[in-house]
């Protein structure tokens, strides 16, 4: 189960928002025979769904929503798809022991994370939980080669790597907002021009979405429990109120007039 | 055209400096010795000459930019200065010392910056009969190469001092952005989850410094944190985690690591010391 898989075989990508139809166009357009399905608004499967994940030789699971969707999701696709199926699944606001934890085949599950856009990505992180197989390992490893990235293999847990510590900057960069040390723009000129990031951190989360950035955040408090976790109020605020960002025309910036200079109207502070 | 005085000559003073004297302004740099005063010039014309070589600079602009700085070891050649951006040792007790020789002997209308990284601008500024002309203004290393300055105000630093170290700030060719005097200012509080949580992420065993430098390149970044911090020094970088956590009292975000700590103690530095997390052997 190591060397790739051969073309004709069946990768079923499930997913529910814009970062996950990202994935699944990238492995649709390079994977042969693979199919992309959109979740329904309520988080649950179509019947046609059902019948390509009974037939699928690998489910991604691309979703990132919160924790009574996902486990929906995952235990929708653990119910479907014969036993032997890997299912590589988003592991950024659960541990994949978390996940498999939910299925009645735990052994087939693998996480696996990265700061979208994919594009933008050359290394994935593969992330086996406690009870993970080789196989699946194996499967979530030619996966990501198969679309020409590199992988690094990572102990599971909310976050990985890249996502827990962008998150983490972003967080500091939204307290340090809130607090009134600088403006947004400020913030992010400071950061991408005095410590030679490629993004400003709350550009950088507009881009991502601020939805998700508060999403990984919040599962890293809720599954360290610990103070440095803690997400800054200024983010949920965003959330709440639907500013999530690029795609909803106005995040940390306002996008809504003239999206090329979204330094002229940062929030209040 | 303003008449900068710069205090101490050291790398970023002297880098200010050169900087300064190629945009065209008058500088008068003052440091405690002579021996000093020629140490600062010879690096700056070294840099000038390289720059030359280069060709992003004719003979004559680098001669033109030598002939604009004046150096002193007396306070009083700052009396006719419009601003001066001091650069000494990060100590709080050298500091206040020349903020109080500048406060004495520079023209009503100057403004006294200070380039701390990491002291308050509202301490430095109180022992001085100017607080509000008092402004932090934080360059990054190296000056000629880092397009930012972070001009930070005190409490008592006035509206009219902040749009004059703006200004000067764009007169020295750079990028000024405003920041409030808090705990690392801008850049050196956002950057320390790069840091801390790569220190977090290695010592849990969630993945190895050269994994985690491997995933972050990976996503962007130019270095990796374990090979910046090798590159900063990682007593540097220590101590401005320490120093930012101290001054937030002890908020948990910025928690200094221990494994940073143990390869302090071991003289483990970095680059500078051949050995950090990585061999440069």
């Amino acid at each position: 189960m190591s060397e790739p898989r051969a073309a004709g075989d069946s990768v079923v990508i499930v997913y529910d928002g814009p970062l996950g139809a990202s994935l699944a166009d990238t492995i649709v357009a390079v994977l042969p025979g693979a199919q992309a399905i959109a979740l329904k608004a309520d988080g649950t499967l179509e019947g046609t769904a059902r019948s390509a994940l009974a037939g699928a030789t690998c489910i991604v699971d691309a979703t990132l929503g919160d924790a009574s969707a996902k486990q929906a999701v995952i235990q929708a696709l653990d119910a479907a798809a014969p036993p032997s199926v890997p299912i590589l699944a988003n592991a950024l606001t659960h541990s994949t022991t978390e996940l498999a934890s939910w299925c009645a085949h735990p052994e087939r599950v693998c996480g696996f994370g990265f700061v979208p856009p994919l594009s933008e990505v050359s290394v994935i992180e593969v992330a086996p939980g406690l009870r993970t197989s080789d196989v699946a390992r194996a499967a979530c490893i030619a996966m990501f080669e198969q679309l020409d990235k590199e992988t690094a293999v990572v102990v599971d847990g909310a976050g990985l790597v890249s996502a827990r510590i962008l998150s983490l900057i972003v967080n500091e960069a939204a307290y340090a907002l809130m607090e009134g040390v600088a403006t947004a723009s400020d913030i992010d000129a400071a950061v991408r021009l005095g410590a030679n990031y490629p993004h400003g951190p709350l550009e950088w989360a507009d881009r991502i979405g601020v939805d998700v950035i508060y999403r990984i955040i919040t599962a890293m408090y809720a599954e360290f429990g610990e103070d440095r976790y803690r997400p800054a109020p200024l983010l949920r605020k965003l959330v709440l109120t639907g500013w999530t960002g690029r795609a909803a025309g106005r995040g940390f910036y306002d996008y809504s007039e003239s999206s090329a200079t979204p330094e002229s109207s940062p929030i209040p502070t | 055209m303003t008449t900068l005085g710069v205090v101490g000559g050291g790398t970023m003073g002297g880098g200010i400096v050169q900087v300064a004297a190629q945009q065209g302004l008058d500088v008068v740099l003052w440091d405690v010795k002579d021996e000093f005063l020629a140490g600062s010039l010879s690096r700056i014309r070294a840099s000038l000459q390289r720059n030359v070589e280069r060709g992003r600079l004719s003979q004559e602009e680098a001669d033109a930019t030598l002939g604009r700085i004046r150096t002193t070891t007396n306070f009083a050649e700052f009396g006719a200065v419009d601003a001066t951006i001091e650069a000494v040792l990060e100590d709080v007790e050298t500091k206040t010392h020349v903020f109080q020789q500048l406060d004495e002997h520079c023209p009503p209308h100057a403004i006294l910056a200070s380039n701390t990284s990491s002291l308050s601008i509202t301490q430095i500024s109180a022992v001085t009969k100017r607080p509000g002309s008092v402004v932090g203004m934080h360059f990054f290393n190296p000056v000629p190469a880092m397009g930012l300055v972070e001009v930070i105000q005190g409490v008592s630093t006035t509206e009219e001092t902040m749009e004059r170290a703006v200004a000067l700030g764009r007169e020295l060719g750079k990028t000024p952005v405003r920041a409030q005097d808090t705990p690392g200012f801008i850049v050196n509080r956002i950057v320390r989850p790069f840091y801390n949580e790569a220190l977090r992420l290695m010592n849990d065993g969630v993945a190895s410094h050269e994994e985690i430098d491997r995933i972050m390149k990976g996503m962007g970044f130019r270095m990796g944190p374990f090979q910046l911090m090798d590159l900063i020094g990682n007593d540097v970088n220590f101590a401005v985690t320490g120093l930012i956590f101290e001054q937030l009292y002890g908020e948990p975000r910025i928690r200094p690591s221990f494994r940073q700590g143990r390869l302090v103690q071991g003289g483990l530095l970095g680059q500078k010391s051949k050995h950090g997390w990585y061999d440069y052997e």
